[in-house]
Formats: structure tokens, sequence, C-alpha cells
């Protein structure tokens, strides 16, 4: 559904020529038709352009990569106008405060995101809108520091030191030059640690929460760059129009106004906003000029009717048709045709494992769980469970649907928090922790898959397995390299190029181990990995694991296929309503009547 | 004390305005869980459509319920099947939002294209009449907007309890798939509940049509208001939506008398923002109508 | 790419479809909003100035040249920049008239006074606009400040004898729209007030877009005010005059500025009884005394036989005068360039008394207009009638029945 996979980094290179030479041409014309024209309306419809674009690509930061849908962005860009015109008032140079307003805005944007990123969806867009409100209401009131409803000037002193000029060149200059920081910086965001760690956040919270994303201060930070960012074009904008007032700096139309052009241009892309920008904000001059004065209303009837019907035929706004045109291209170059993950036909092993290979002596503990209880309402989901796990081994955790194993699963992750008892795990150093939320589990070495499969849908594969790969490092080009090697490793490598959603069932649920092997984890907890994949992937799935534990790694893993169960296990635990009710070697275990009782049912018991 | 008790009524009338119109929204927002930014302006159509009425055929403007409920019923019916459900499965819920705030510009501009920027006031019959009870004094207008507030709440309170319709939309609103699972046509329920909601801002607008004047913005103020009121009372409870109705109602007199008419939203909207970060749930919502763990 | 030739041939597109080729013509600008929410009265405010072209034209235009209009949009206070910049670059206007809105005054009439191009306001009432020591910008039309000043003026002079009470002893409560519009006339009030010792007990303000005023009335009605001093468009005029009269709230005298207490829709929506003897502050309407206004009967026929309605409100008057007398002046000037028009502006003399609205125009240093002055209002029997100053009053102010 998306195409937000467009980006400069995965593109083979001719396209990402064609769309350095596409995006080279868009910024050299707004800079030099202008100029060429040499008119002065031309030049105010182009820095009106350039500070909405501007302001757009700022607000995507937020808006799309996180996918925090504020409709209260003139908050930040109201903060920067007024710091903006008060410090000139006492003589400071708008260049300065540009700085001071950027300041504010971050920090604002902090205390007031930071409440609201715990909300989901409409809820964000909702606190943003009423802190808007406050925000004009306030500006409004406090008249002593704001200047109240009649607003601020700034006096009229040319030259570059206060932003005013007499010829319109050099406000076109300043505009174009922020547009062009705030493009570089969101392009490097993007294309960074801190971009793929935002989209995987958007697409699915609780996987980036896996691979050790601490989802809320990545948000934050994107909210804080969003910003100050918004803010110094709000700077600029006041000594542009020389006069800010309540009702338009700090304007709910003005807010969606900035969503909008990214919306047309193409959410979460890095040049969407500005092509939104560019394309709309000449259209809308135009058609005011031509239906504004004639019919009160008919302007902005038209402006809603094609926000309705872009929303509706055009979800993906305008890079959406752009990044069609080069997939297009991109099908027809050789290797690359058709993302169809179908898994590789391998050489078959033998029906039936042999038994498993010389099995390393399991070392010393590395997790422990005391006593979890667990209650979901009246139900006791987790009842006083107990094990431990040791290092190079896998633990098999079998029981019925129902039984509360991925209850278990999410509080040794951090995801759930247990009403009783205690988890702790052996870091690194040797020493026993108790990690709390799921981003102190990453950071000790606990990864976990998720029993539905979680992968990032506007995503490659390859850059699915960097989300993991960034928790061990921070460049873009080693979390690359580590993420191929981890395809290698999984069979994954052919469709590195390939959108997540592309792949097969079996496909998915490597992509998810391979994820989190990118984490290079010390711990790691497989929530039915092999569960609807077909026999050759299951075999090819034991494969896997036994080497992945061959490597030292711990494996807890909660299963169905009971071949695959007794092929892995070093141990085994049953749980049934909550309880333990068996543990031991996995062929005693399946001998044991309580358990044959849990899944069966009584009566086979006693034929049993 | 006179005066507090003044305050206090004008509050609660207030907050039987807010019910009224929140009572949609909390089925729209609850249920489908699409934020309809129109909401405002659903209010206005019907505001208009009475005000025509009214005016045409010198009915009284309450008698307007008639027809203006069935057509925003079937407005809202077109919107959630034409506007909204194409985009149910999207994968964010921008584009919902967007397409709302596009159908609320449009018909702000509509309104202003067809009726000018002028007010147009239906004839007040006599609501604005003023009661006086001991030391209070309220509108006949009022009591009776209060009065069709309660008796919505109660009544739809009883359909979504008591009839197949209704159990279906409430199984809709607690899980879609399974509602589906279940047999039950999932995009039907969204139409008729987005069509009901529509309703309910039907029999608002009439009501509310011979209170105040009608302009193409009157939408603007009570949208917000009205999302304020939904989420204090928990998403999709009309209980709640009523309950919080009033909370706002009261704050809203409260702080316009005793801390400065200019500050009110400002009281309202703090109110607002701390429910949504301390309980999200809403005031009198369940504990589970947020609750999102995978 | 394709979509930068597309961006290209909008803007060329664009550019030919406003190039306008030069006639032998004087192009003024008209920058007001036509759109959005200040529409109405914004439209209003461009046929005055519209009717006053057709009368230059008439005469045989400026210098002999015919005067063309061309329209700006004016609808918030970044496309106001544009479209003045669009007027000035494009359309080489001699001069914009404007704006009716304060804030897209103060935007506009910076990029005017930064090209060197007039700008001749003729409608908004802000302190702002002028004072701000610009050379091209000139204000024709009575401010914000004289409309404080007027009310008081009025308080002393007509209402208080009336009521048969002093001054000093009435209670005044002033509330306002929080709108720089609302703003700055209380502070005006709140001033002249004071300087004229009278007992102003609250300041109130709120939203324009407000619900419901029944606290605010409560609190006027606790604090026992004998007068309320508005300032409010439509919405909240309508609001407050229906619920002090539900809440039983029932002062000596109400008195607006302008805005929606001007409007016939005001008086239509609360209704004859609620709006009778209500005072008002504004521009000079139409029942006034045509001795002080002469011009004015003609003026109306203008406008009825142009727009087939009566004027809506005084606002296409006052930009009428204003712009008539800056047209002449234009034509007596020795040619167009802005210092040839700037001094033959300056050196306008009308005195009060002799134009359809009334207002006389003089320019003081700020080029603010000294002889344009608010006129006293009250609505009897429906109608809006002039009751102050003396000279232009069509009836006695009817006060204390």
């Amino acid at each position: 559904m998306t195409d937000q996979t467009l980006t400069p980094v995965q593109s083979p290179p001719s396209i990402r020529l064609r769309g350095l030479v596409a995006l080279v041409t868009v910024l050299a014309a707004m800079l030099l038709l202008p100029v060429a024209i040499g008119d002065e309306f031309i030049y105010h419809i182009f820095i009106t352009m350039c500070i909405f674009a501007a302001l757009s690509t700022a607000w995507n930061i937020v808006g799309g990569y996180a996918g925090q849908l504020s409709l209260g962005h003139a908050i930040f860009y109201g903060i920067g106008s007024y710091v903006g015109v008060m410090l000139v008032g006492m003589g400071i140079s708008p260049w300065i405060g540009m700085f001071a307003g950027a300041a504010l805005a971050a920090l604002v944007a902090v205390a007031i995101s930071y409440p609201c990123f715990r909300l989901h969806g409409p809820f964000f867009t909702l606190a943003t809108i009423a802190f808007l409100e406050v925000f004009r209401v306030l500006a409004l009131h406090f008249r002593d520091v704001t200047g109240g409803a009649t607003g601020m000037m700034i006096p009229l002193n040319i030259g570059w030191e206060w932003m005013v000029f007499r010829e319109r060149l050099p406000s076109l200059i300043i505009a174009f030059g922020m547009l062009l920081v705030i493009l570089a910086i969101a392009w490097w965001i993007r294309t960074n640690r801190l971009g793929f760690q935002l989209i995987a956040t958007r697409e699915r919270e609780s996987a980036a929460k896996a691979a050790g994303i601490n989802t809320v201060r990545v948000k934050l930070y994107a909210v804080a760059i969003s910003a100050a960012l918004s803010a110094m074009v709000g700077t600029f904008h006041a000594m542009y129009l020389t006069f800010i007032e309540p009702a338009s700096a700090f304007s709910l139309p003005f807010s969606i106004q900035i969503a909008m052009f990214a919306l047309i241009g193409g959410i979460g892309t890095v040049f969407g906003p500005l092509l939104g920008a560019v394309l709309l904000v000449p259209i809308t001059e135009f058609a005011r000029g031509a239906l504004g004065g004639e019919a009160i209303g008919l302007h902005g009837f038209v402006y809603g009717v094609v926000l309705v019907l872009v929303a509706l035929f055009m979800p993906n706004g305008v890079m959406g048709l752009v990044s069609r045109f080069f997939d297009r291209t991109k099908a027809e170059a050789p290797g690359q045709a058709g993302a169809i993950a179908k898994l590789p036909a391998q050489p078959e092993p033998d029906d039936i494992p042999g038994p498993p290979k010389a099995v390393p002596e399991p070392g010393d503990e590395i997790v422990r769980v005391v006593g979890l209880d667990k209650h979901f309402g009246g139900l006791h989901v987790t009842n006083n469970v107990s094990f431990k796990l040791r290092e190079g081994e896998i633990l098999g955790l079998i029981g019925p649907n129902g039984a509360g194993k991925t209850t278990v699963f999410n509080m040794i992750s951090g995801f759930l928090k247990p009403d009783g008892g205690e988890v702790s795990v052996r870091a690194a150093d040797g020493g026993w922790r108790s990690p709390v939320t799921p981003a102190d589990y990453a950071a000790i070495g606990v990864g976990r898959t998720f029993q539905i499969v979680q992968p990032f849908a506007a995503m490659t594969v390859e850059e699915n397995i960097m989300v993991g790969a960034f928790h061990r490092h921070h460049s873009t080009d080693d979390a690359r390299h580590a993420a191929r090697q981890t395809a290698e490793r999984m069979g994954l490598a052919r469709y590195l190029d390939a959108e997540a959603n592309s792949l097969t069932i079996g496909g998915l649920k490597r992509l998810e181990v391979a994820r989190v092997m990118a984490m290079e984890p010390r711990v790691l907890l497989l929530d039915e990995v092999m569960a609807g994949i077909n026999h050759a992937d299951v075999l090819r799935a034991i494969d896997l694991m036994l080497s992945i534990r061959d490597t030292g790694v711990s494996i807890i893993a909660i299963e169905h296929v009971m071949q695959a169960v007794m092929a892995l296990s070093d141990h085994v635990i049953v749980l049934n309503s909550g309880r333990i009710i068996a543990e031991g070697k996995p062929n005693e275990v399946v001998r044991d009547p309580d358990v044959i009782e849990a899944y069966l049912g009584k009566e086979f018991t006693h034929d049993a | 004390m006179e005066v507090f008790l003044q305050v206090l009524v004008n509050g609660l009338m207030l907050g039987g305005l807010f019910a009224i119109i929140g009572i949609g929204l909390t089925l729209i927002f609850g249920i489908v869980k699409v934020i309809n930014f129109a909401h405002g302006e659903f209010l206005m159509v019907g505001m208009y459509a009475a005000f025509l009425l009214t005016t045409a055929l010198d009915v009284h403007p309450y008698t307007t319920a008639i027809a203006v409920i069935p057509l925003l019923f079937v407005f809202g019916m077109l919107t959630q099947r034409f506007l909204i459900q194409p985009l149910m499965n999207a994968r964010d819920d921008h584009i919902q939002i967007f397409v709302t705030v596009g159908l609320s510009t449009a018909l702000i501009n509509l309104a202003l294209l067809v009726f000018g920027a002028e007010f147009a006031t239906t004839p007040p019959s006599g609501l604005r009449t003023a009661l006086e009870i001991g030391p209070v004094r309220v509108l006949v207008g009022q009591l009776v907007v209060f009065g069709a507030a309660t008796l919505l709440v109660v009544g739809l309170t009883l359909y979504l309890n008591n009839t197949q319709f209704g159990r279906a939309i409430r199984a809709v609103a607690q899980n879609r798939a399974a509602a589906r699972l279940m047999g039950i046509n999932v995009n039907w329920v969204y139409i008729v509940t987005f069509g009901l909601g529509a309703a309910c801002v039907g029999l608002a607008a009439s009501l509310i049509a011979p209170l105040y004047p009608t302009s193409q913005t009157i939408g603007t103020y009570f949208v917000l208001i009205a999302f304020v009121v939904v989420v204090l009372g928990g998403m999709g409870s009309i209980t709640g939506a009523f309950l919080g109705a009033m909370v706002i109602g009261l704050i809203d007199s409260f702080s316009a008398y005793y801390i400065g008419s200019d500050l009110r939203e400002v009281a309202v909207f703090t109110v607002f923002l701390l429910i949504l970060i301390l309980r999200p749930q809403g005031l009198f919502g369940g504990r589970q109508t947020l609750s999102h763990v995978s | 790419m394709g979509w930068s030739k597309t961006l290209k041939a909008t803007v060329a597109a664009a550019a030919m479809m406003t190039a306008t080729p030069a006639l032998a013509e004087v192009t003024f600008g008209a920058l007001f909003p036509f759109s959005g929410g200040l529409a109405l009265l914004g439209e209003e405010s461009a046929r005055g100035l519209e009717i006053a072209v057709d009368e230059i034209n008439a005469r045989g235009g400026v210098q002999g040249e015919p005067v063309v209009l061309e329209r700006g949009d004016a609808v918030d206070n970044n496309q106001a920049i544009g479209e003045a910049r669009r007027l000035i670059s494009r359309e080489n206007v001699v001069a914009i008239f404007g704006s009716y809105s304060s804030s897209r005054s103060i935007a506009a009439s910076q990029v005017a006074e930064l090209a060197g191009i007039p700008y001749f306001e003729l409608g908004a009432v802000a302190d702002e606009v002028t004072g701000r020591g610009f050379d091209y910008l000139y204000r024709l039309n009575p401010t914000a400040e004289d409309m404080g000043e007027m009310i008081i003026e009025m308080i002393v002079e007509q209402v208080a004898p009336a009521l048969d009470i002093d001054p000093t002893e009435l209670t005044i409560g002033i509330l306002h729209e929080d709108s720089s519009y609302g703003t700055s006339v209380a502070s005006h009030q709140n001033r002249f007030a004071a300087e004229a010792g009278l007992n102003i007990v609250t300041t109130l303000s709120y939203p324009a877009n407000i619900v419901d005023m029944s606290s605010l009335v409560l609190d006027l009605k606790e604090r026992e005010v004998d007068v309320v001093l508005q300032t409010s468009y439509q919405n909240d005029s309508v609001l407050f005059l229906r619920q002090r009269h539900e809440a039983g709230f029932e002062p000596a005298a109400i008195i607006g500025s302008g805005g929606g207490y001007s409007m016939q829709q005001t008086a239509d929506a609360v209704g004859t009884d609620l709006i009778e003897g209500v005072l008002n502050i504004d521009f000079t309407q139409y029942v006034v005394n045509t001795e002080f206004t002469p011009g004015l009967e003609e003026f109306v026929e203008t406008y009825r036989a142009k727009y087939g309605e009566d004027p809506r409100s005084g606002h296409s008057l006052t930009n009428y005068v204003g712009a008539l007398a800056v047209l002449e002046a234009i034509d007596s000037a020795e040619g167009l360039e802005p210092a040839q028009i700037r001094s033959a502006v300056d050196a306008i003399d009308i005195p009060a008394g002799t134009t359809a609205s009334g207002n006389g125009v003089w320019f003081d240093e700020n080029n603010q207009n000294q002889r344009a002055r608010m006129m006293g209002l009250q609505w009897q029997d429906s109608r809006l009638v002039t009751v102050h100053p003396a000279d232009a009053a069509a009836s006695e102010l009817r006060l204390g029945d």
C-alpha cells in the first residue's frame, strides 16, 4: 500500500542519478526562475513556496517518519515568530533570535509531546490541537509580553543583519537556504539510524521496542528537531511579514495546511513535502486570483474538495506516482524482477532428523525466572511460574492454546509487567540485572520474535534487518553490512530489496528471526516461528536454530510443532492454565500423564 | 449563593448543549473509530436546513426535526460509505483525518458560497423565554435541549443494549474482526452508525437553531468542545459523553465567571489535556478502551 | 523531470494569464479581504471605492486618464503581502487603496512603504496602522482611538444628562471580543474614561465565536453596571443582547462600537424590543442630518443603482468619501510619481461637514486624517439614527423612558 520505501539509499544507481537530477532541477528552478523573471510577485510566491516546503518538510519528520499526526505545528512556528520579534525589539538580530526560538520550541515540544506520545493515534492529534488553542489564547491574554491581539511589529531596519530588505532576492536566498538545510536534515535522518528507528516505531511499535528502540525517546528526538526547524522558519517568516499576531501565528488552518502539503506530496518521503509545496503554492495563489474575488467561498470549497479527492484516490501523494514510475523502471532491471519471495528449494534433509549432534554441555545460568504471577481481570493467566535458562541451551516452552505461554514471553521481554515475581538476566559482565522495559531487555541482550509476525511493512527486507542491526551499530554502513551478513545466514540474501510485505509467511518468520539475530542477542525468545510454515521449512528452521544455539546463544522457544520441540529442545517446560505442569527432557515430558491430559483431555490419559 | 446557583445552572444547561452535540460524535468516534473533523459542519448543515425549512414553511423550528434528522442520517451514511469506508483499511488513520478535514473545509466554504457571510437567524418562537425557578433563570429552549440530551442518552443506551442491530454495533465496536467472523456485516454497521451519529446532530441542529444565530463557522467552535466531551467520557460511551459534557459545561461556566471569560478555553483544554495524559480511557470510560498491548 | 516541466509551465502560463497590457489608463490597487471570514465587510468597503472611481471617471478620470481598479484579495496576512507585491510589480498600480482589516493593512502597507508606493487606508481602525513613521501610508478614516474618545464624550455629554445623573456616578462595564479590534477600542475606552474621571468597574474580554455569555452577563449584573460598552462582531452582539435580557439584566444604557451593533441583521436577530434604544459608535451611517453630509443621498442612489440593494453598512460610505478625496487630489497633482501624489495629498484641506460622510480631510504629521470622526448612533424604531455630535444628529437621544 505504500511506496515509502523509495529512498535514495536502496535504489539502483541509475535511478538514484535520475532522482538526483530531478531534485536538483526543481531546487535550481526554485532559485533561478524568480531571478530570471525578476518580478516581485513571483519572488513572493517562491519565497512562500520555500517557507511552506521547509515547514512541511520539518513537519514530516514527526508526521511522516514518526507517524505522529500533529495538527498543532503552528505552536512551534509561532514560538519562533514571537521569540524572533521580541528579541529584535531588544536589538538582537534574528539570526541569533532564530536559535533562541528553536531552543525554546524544542523544549516546549518535548514537554508537550512526552505525555502525548503515550497516546495512540487520534489522541495525539487532538492533544496537539488543544495545545495550539491554549497557546493562542495565552498569547492573546498576556498582552504585556506578546502585545495581545494587536500583535507585534518589527522596526523596518534594512539589511542582512535584520533580515529585512528592500529588494526580494535576499529574502529568497534566506528562505531557499533554510529549505536546503531542512531538506538535508530530513534526508540525513531518513537515511540514518534515527530514521530507521522512527519508521520502525511508526510501523510496529511493539516490534520496534523488541528491536531495542526506545520508542518514546526517538519520537521525542523527532519532535524536538521538527519543532526547532519549524521555529527557525517562523522567525524568518515573521521578519518577512514584519508583523505577527496570535490569530495568524498560532493558527489551526495554517497547521492543517502544513500537514496537507506533506500529504499531497507524499507523507513520510523525504522530498514529498517539497513536491507538495512546489505544486500547490503556485496553483493556490493563481487559483485565488482567478476564483477568489468572484464568489466568496468558491476557492475554499474547491480547496476542500481537492483535499478529499487526493486523500481518497492518491493516498501516497505525488511521490507515490513518481515512485511508481521508478518502480516500473526497476522491474525492468535484470535480477530485480518481481519481489516474490517464495523460499528457495533446498536439498531436503532426511525426513526424520537424526539425533541431535553432539550437544555442548549447557553452561551457567543466564536467565532466572522466579514466581511470576499475572492476572487479567479475574483470570489467573500466569501462576507462580519459575524456571532457569542456561547458556547455550534450547528451552522448549509448550502447552495447549491459552496456557499462558505468550504472556510469560511478554513478561520476560518487558512488554508486560508481572503482578508478582522476578526476572533476572546475567549481563555480559557477569552481573545480574532485573530489566524492566523492552529497551532494557534489548540492551542486556534479550531479543524476541512475535507469534504474529510484525514486519515493518513500509521497509525492504534489508531495512527490516537493519533496524535490528542498528541496535549494535551506529553508522548506516555498518548496520547495512551486518544486516547483509545476517540475511546471508538466514537465507534471505536474495530478497534484500524486496518489500517485506511481499514475502511468504515462511519468509516473514525468517525475517522476524533475522531482525532479532541482527541485534546479536545472547538470549533469543522465539514465539512459534514454525507455526504455519511447510514441512521443508520446518526442517530448515530446526537446522537454523541449532546453528544459532551452536554460536552460544541461549534460546527459549514456544512451539506447537512437536517434531520440532523433540528435535530441538535440551529441556522442555509444559504450561497449562498458567502453571508449570511438567518439566524435563523432551522424551520424558511427552510421556507425562498430566501433559497428555492437558493436551488431549482426560479420557486419553486412561487409555495411555 | 444565588450567583453560585445561577452559574451552576448555566453550566448544566451549557452541558446539555455540549451533550446533544457530543453524543453523535461519540458514536462515530467510539465505534467507527474515525476522527470526524467535519462533525461541527454536520451541525452547521443541519442548522441551515432547520433555518430554511422554518422560514420557508413558516413552521415551528422543532418540527423541522422531522426532515433534518433523516437528512443528516443519509448525509452521514453517504459520508461513511463514499469517503471513509474506502480508507477504513488504510495503514494509518492520517488519511481519514485528512478526508474529514477536507470535507469540513468544503462544507464551510459551500455555506459561505450559498448563504454569504451573513448570519441566518431562525425565529426563536418563544424558546428564548426565560423561566424563573426560584432564584435562577433558565430558557425554555435550554431546558428542552437538556431534556432531549437526556432522552437521547437513555434511548440510545436502550437501543444498543436491547436490539439485534444495537448489539451488532457494540460487537463491532469491541472487536471488528471477531464481529466479522460472527457474520456481522461490519461495513453496513459502520454506515448505519455513522448515519446515527449524524442523525443525533440533526436533532441537535433543530433544537439549537432557534437559540443561536447560524453561521458557516458555528461548527468549528463546537467540534473541539465535542471532542473534549467525548474523550472525557471515554470513547464510545454514551453516558460518559453526557457526563463529560456536564463537566465541561460546568468548567466553562465557572471558569468564565470566577477566572475570566478570556481564559475559559484554557481551562477547558487544560482539563482535557490532563485527562488525556492521566486517564486516557476517559473519566467515565472503562479500562480497556485504549489499552493496546500487542 | 516531468514535474519540474509542469511547474515551469504552470508559472509561465500563470504569468501570461495575469499580465495585462499597459493602456492609457491609471491603475489603482483595491486590496481588501474578498474571501474568508472578513469577506462581507471587505466587499462592502470595496464598493465604496468602486463608486468613487466611477464618479471620477464620469468626470474625466485622473489627469485625463480613466481610472482602473485592480482587485487584490487579502485573505490572510501572508496573502495581503503577496497581493500587495502583485499589485505593485505586476499591475504597476500608482497607489493602493485598502483594506478594512487592520492586520491586513499593517502587513500590506509595509510592502508599499518599502516599494515607495502610496497606500491609502480607508477603513482599518487599529492605532498601529499609522504611527509607524511610514512616509507613503495615509489613513483617511477615524480610528479606534476616536471611537473610544467619542464613546466617553457621548456618555458625559448625552447619556448622563439624559439619565439625570452625574457621569462620575455611573458604573461602567466594558465588554470586548479579544481580537485586535475589541482590544484596542476597549483600551481607549479605559484611557478616556480615566481622563474623564468615570468609574469603570470591570473589563471583560472573550473570543468572538463564543456561544454562551451568561457568565459575563451575570458578572455585570452582580456589579450593578449602569452602562455597558461592548465592542463586538455580530454573533457576540446578538448573544449579549439576548442573554442580558434573559438574565433580567437591565442596564441604563448599552453602547456598541460599530461591528455587530451597526448591522441590520443584528437588529433582526434580536428583535425590535431588544435593539430599541441601544447606542452605538461607528463610521457615519445613513440616518443623519444631511445638512452635515451633503451628497449622502446621491451616494445611496448610486449604490442602489449599481448593486441593486441598500448599503449594508457605513463602510462603503466612508471608503467612498476617503477614496474620492484622494482621487481628486491626485487629479490635481503634477504627475503620477509617488512624490507628486504625496505632495498633492499632503495639501488636501477639506473641512468637516462638506462631504457625504461629514468627514473632512487634513493629514497630521503621522499621515492620519485629523478631520474624520466617528458618530454617535442609536437604534430608534429599528433604524440606526445619528444622535451625536449635535450638528450631525438626525434625532434626539432617547433614554430613561
